[in-house]
């Protein structure tokens, strides 16, 4: 069973503390709207267990300008491959 | 507003994220019109406020209004105490250099005596 946990809020929500909880191996987790300003936390992103696929939504970076600032443990993605995320995970939680 | 009234100041506070919600746009707008109404007008950014502030911002792939353009008529209407609170810069590892214009840094001390100088806060 693999899941695929969505976050839309910004790192001062705090919602990555309670994912990171729930994370299993070969679960993903997906940054969108304000979720997408943790490609900036390093740190944090490194306090995720291995195995772990990280994404964030393109559209979502490019509207608060952050296409240069993504950290590389984060890969970016588009509409489509969202759509192909939710599609291979049994289950989606989303963390808002 | 007879010639003998003095403004006063306001002082807006804006600390949302830009996009994940309209508060950002509302702050701005208060500022704006206050502005219009010739009183002093103090703009600070804190918090998750400070995103609003990142150069490059293109929110034509979701469907909104690019946010950084609106912030630069701050500057038309006359408001040029345009502040952003160091600290919320630095943990959220920014700094002056990955903003849209050159503003003012405040620190923590002066955020105390920029709301005790003003007659009206306005937090949002």
């Amino acid at each position: 069973m693999s899941c695929l946990h969505t976050i839309n809020k910004a790192p001062s929500a705090q919602l990555l503390e309670s994912c990171c909880n729930c994370l299993q191996k070969g679960d993903a987790v997906l940054f969108i709207e304000d979720g997408i300003y943790h490609v900036l936390e390093s740190s944090l992103l490194s306090s995720i267990p291995a195995g772990v696929a990280l994404f964030s939504l393109r559209e979502d970076i490019a509207a608060r300008g952050l296409s240069d600032k993504c950290d590389p443990m984060v890969e970016i993605v588009g509409y489509r491959n969202f759509v192909e995320l939710c599609v291979e995970h049994d289950k989606i939680v989303s963390w808002f | 507003m007879p010639a003998s009234e003095k403004p006063k100041t306001f002082t807006f506070i804006s600390r949302s994220a830009p996009y994940g919600s309209d508060r950002p746009r509302l702050c701005l707008d208060a500022a704006l019109a206050t502005a219009v109404f010739e009183q002093t007008v103090n703009y600070l950014f804190m918090d998750d406020g400070v995103f609003q502030l990142l150069a490059n911002q293109n929110a034509d792939g979701i469907s909104s209004k690019t946010l950084g353009n609106a912030l630069e008529t701050l500057e038309l209407y006359g408001i040029d105490q345009v502040m952003v609170l160091r600290d919320s810069l630095a943990s959220r590892h920014l700094s002056s250099g990955d903003l849209l214009f050159p503003v003012q840094l405040l620190e923590n001390a002066e955020l105390r005596e920029l709301i005790e100088s003003s007659d009206f806060v306005i937090n949002l």
